[in-house]
């Protein structure tokens, strides 16, 4: 009885509403609310105590969000006139144009460095991110020391961004493409290294312990009951990679190292607002394309299985 | 002959395994009995030193197994080969590659990782499957096979090992009635027509007297009970089941073989096929 | 003595093999195929990206050179020793490298949070299993791929001339990308929830955003948070380089230093960003770990 009577008379109830007609439960539930919250108080108590917790969460996320407009200096007048003035730049975009044939066609040969960057750049950091992947995990190497700083050295690489590779890289090999792929191998070789060793460590232990059982070494339980289980997981996170680096190749021409991110930058500095958009719509196109074989790769090679990243 | 002298394995403070004294003579075909949590897997996986005992001694022949390490662990692995409730194969790779990999330790480490298997192994490999009807799965995924298969092939690989002794730990659990069978008869078969040791965990008592010489009752890692299956009586097993007694006895159905039909029936077909 | 396993005679062998080799024939050929792709495709883009392998190692000696040289002073007292050997005069800029380090951080969450918000409006609108007008759907996903696939720091270029020097562009630039990228993933956990809360809630008389709310949002709130909080870690890196364009934060000095050879510099502000960026990574991870112990819990 007591069940039926709080559905139907809480007040946080989906169902509530004034407006409605009610049948006669609602008066008596209400004229039986003082029995009810002597009797079961921790429920009348409960929901407030957790009200109270979200709203202190909801209080605390607003409080620093305020704080950190206060302090970043944030003004409407600002925000107001960028906004007058970005929505005057959309319209100089229109129609997206390259200017020149010949401007166009250099465009499209930096979308391909851009491309290529992005595909030696993952390939590269995988293939030495490898080794690497069995050194961090748990259940090949469980010598808490090796495992301990495998991981954070490679936390310190993943810690610094591509564009911070790429300033680096461009002092040792000048400025141009190859220090995009080495900037990217670079930053990639720490999250793959991660993603690796996490891939490792989940595997099922089940084939490892028939191999055991056949007096399989430690590399033949790699080699066979390991590797067959992470192979698909490792591409399919590789394909993803490459699929988000084909984006940040894009913008490491930004610091002079090699791709369509040059121009792109060019255009905006100048302000050739019908360049930048084209710019951005063979982006768009590119990566689309991109994802698009890709997702069809990793489907054959994976199923419809979700990747865990 | 293998020879366990008071082997004892605790889990903090709870001893799974409790001063197991257990002389098992080669060729037998023995199981054990029990509730489950009782230590009969325990008991196993410490034969094959999957996990390490916490006192006692286990010999195998002149062989101190408890002492063994790195090469000559392996070595003992292979001449024990396991057979587990869930298969423990690769799913992802074929049938022929997971019963090949019982040959890993016949194999120089570089040819294996390489998968060059050779063409011995690889006949060895495709007889052991013939031999329980499955060779034309040979290039299947050993996960796309049923149950009953996967164990198949799991006991394939074990006799690819050329092992002295099978230790299966509840092989027929995942599977239903017919597979069972199947997988019964086929480690009876290992047992009679290679002369191997085999020791096996069971929870039907029924299969375990209907396939077993030899039965050994563990209840809170001892053994209480150690005899043939005759000498099980409705007594003992209420000894060792307590309340779930009623549970573990089946009332045989006439149309089941006998013990000894079975028997029988083995010696004949074995006569009749030379192998 | 082992045990030796009979032999099938060699005529009920062969066929055996024979249909194990043919069987696997195929699969042979996709994988060589395959490699030989892969090997093509990374010929071409070497040829394009002007990959240089002599270069590369003729120069491999400047990349550890350099390595080595931003941790060592270039001038003052200590010159060419160690900069730990004085790690006081390797931090002098401490105090103004914090504030802009927490400049970076605010940065980064009020970033995320604006984008959080966005995507999570977005998603519930371009889920394909919420009913709404599939045109709609439709625009939203297109936006919501536009967002994401335009990176942040064109953005915050095009941002930066709109709105002038200074964090704002950047928080924009960060927020409009997170928006993409949460917005997608959002869509996904809601297209991936049980679908019969929603029935029971509609049945009951729930209006589209009462069902969201009390159907939906239960099911997928910890997963939301846990894919924002990873979000934010990947905004704070994003942040640290939003000054090499003039959008805020560490970036701007660092940049500076490394474009003007202030070596030691340019490894004191990197430590510092490294550190930052791990203890929000052991932060974020303790955080998740907690939201998705209460899903299990749950």
């Amino acid at each position: 009885m007591s069940v039926v009577v709080q559905t139907a008379g809480h007040p946080d109830g989906p169902i509530s509403n004034t407006r409605r007609v009610r049948s006669a439960l609602g008066p008596a539930a209400r004229a039986a609310r003082p029995d009810l919250e002597r009797q079961y108080p921790e429920i009348f108590a409960g929901s407030r105590r957790d009200r109270l917790t979200t709203i202190g969460v909801v209080v605390g996320l607003v409080g620093l969000f305020a704080f950190a407009l206060w302090r970043l200096d944030f003004s409407f007048a600002r925000i107001g006139s960028g906004l007058v003035q970005l929505a005057h730049f959309t319209t100089l975009m229109l129609p997206p144009s390259s200017g020149t044939v010949a401007r166009f066609w250099l465009f499209l040969n930096s979308l391909g460095e851009t491309l290529a960057i992005a595909f030696l750049g993952t390939l590269a950091a995988a293939t030495f991110a490898f080794p690497f992947g069995f050194l961090a995990a748990k259940n090949v190497v469980p010598q808490p020391l090796v495992h301990f700083f495998t991981r954070r050295g490679l936390d310190t690489i993943r810690g610094v961004d591509t564009l911070i590779w790429a300033l680096i890289w461009i002092n040792v090999v000048g400025l141009g493409p190859f220090a995009g792929i080495l900037a990217i191998m670079c930053s990639d070789f720490g999250a793959f290294g991660k993603l690796f060793s996490e891939a490792i460590e989940s595997v099922d232990g089940k084939p490892i312990e028939g191999v055991v059982s056949t007096g399989g070494s430690r590399l033949a339980q790699i080699r066979f009951a390991i590797l067959p289980q992470i192979l698909p997981v490792i591409a399919g996170q590789v394909l993803y990679y490459f699929e988000s680096n084909t984006r940040s190749a894009t913008i490491i021409g930004i610091v002079g190292a090699g791709g369509i991110g040059l121009w792109l930058t060019e255009a905006i500095r100048t302000l050739e607002w019908q360049q930048v958009s084209l710019l951005v719509l063979m982006i768009l196109v590119a990566v689309a394309a991109i994802d698009q074989i890709s997702a069809r790769i990793r489907f054959a090679i994976i199923g419809d299985r979700r990747l865990d990243l | 002959m293998l020879a366990i002298e008071a082997l004892t394995r605790r889990f903090g403070d709870f001893t799974a395994v409790d001063r197991v004294d257990l002389t098992i003579p080669t060729g037998q075909m023995v199981a054990v009995i029990g509730r489950s949590g009782a230590g009969k897997s325990t008991l196993l996986r410490m034969i094959d030193r999957l996990i390490e005992p916490s006192e006692g001694r286990i010999r195998f022949e002149d062989r101190d197994i408890t002492a063994l390490k790195g090469a000559s662990l392996r070595h003992w692995r292979r001449d024990c080969a396991m057979v587990f409730q869930q298969f423990a194969l690769v799913d992802r790779l074929d049938v022929l590659t997971n019963v090949l990999m019982g040959r890993l330790d016949h194999t120089p480490v570089w040819r294996s990782l390489l998968k060059l298997w050779t063409g011995d192994d690889k006949a060895i490999a495709l007889s052991a499957l013939e031999l329980f009807d499955i060779g034309s799965l040979a290039a299947n995924r050993a996960g796309a096979l049923s149950g009953g298969q996967q164990q198949r092939v799991a006991i394939a690989r074990a006799l690819v090992q050329e092992p002295r002794m099978i230790l299966a730990d509840e092989p027929i659990a995942s599977l239903d009635p017919r597979n069972t069978q199947l997988v019964m008869d086929a480690l009876l078969r290992v047992n009679r027509d290679f002369g191997i040791t085999v020791l096996t965990n069971l929870h039907s008592i029924e299969l375990a007297k209907r396939y077993c010489d030899r039965l050994i009752g563990m209840k809170a890692g001892r053994i209480v009970f150690d005899g043939t299956p005759a000498e099980l009586t409705d007594a003992a097993v209420t000894e060792l089941y307590g309340l779930e007694a009623a549970d573990v006895i089946e009332i045989p159905s006439a149309a089941d073989p006998t013990p000894d039909e079975i028997r029988a029936a083995w010696d004949a077909a074995r006569a009749r096929e030379p192998v | 003595m082992p045990t030796a396993l009979p032999r099938l005679s060699d005529d009920r062998l062969r066929p055996l093999a024979a249909a194990y080799a043919t069987s696997l024939a195929a699969a042979r050929t996709r994988i060589w195929i395959g490699a030989g792709g892969i090997v093509a495709l990374v010929l071409v883009s070497g040829w394009f990206a002007e990959v240089d392998l002599v270069r590369m190692f003729g120069r491999i000696g400047t990349f550890t050179d350099y390595i080595g040289r931003i941790f060592v002073f270039d001038n003052g007292d200590n010159v060419g020793r160690f900069v730990l050997v004085a790690p006081g005069e390797w931090m002098w800029g401490l105090a103004h490298w914090s504030k802009l380090i927490l400049e970076t951080l605010l940065i980064a969450y009020s970033g995320t949070i604006l984008g959080a918000i966005g995507g999570f409006v977005l998603s519930f609108m371009s889920a394909r299993n919420l009913g709404r007008a599939p045109l709609m759907r439709g625009g939203v996903k297109r936006l919501l791929e536009i967002c994401r696939t335009v990176p942040e720091l064109v953005f915050a270029l095009v941002f930066v001339i709109a709105f002038g020097l200074g964090a704002l562009p950047g928080v924009l630039a960060i927020a409009i990308h997170t928006t993409g990228a949460l917005g997608k993933l959002f869509a996904e956990v809601v297209e991936n929830i049980d679908m019969k809360p929603v029935e029971g809630t509609t049945a009951a008389g729930g209006s589209w955003w009462q069902t969201v709310r009390f159907a939906v949002v239960p099911q997928v709130l910890s997963n939301f948070a846990s894919y924002t909080l990873l979000r934010f870690e990947i905004n704070v890196r994003g942040a640290s380089v939003m000054g090499f364009v003039g959008a805020g934060g560490i970036g701007q000095d660092l940049i500076e230093a490394i474009r003007k050879f202030y070596y030691a510099d340019v490894s004191a502000i990197l430590v510092l960003i490294i550190l930052t960026v791990m203890v929000i990574d052991l932060g974020t991870e303790r955080l998740r770990h907690r939201f998705i112990a209460r899903e299990a819990h749950a």
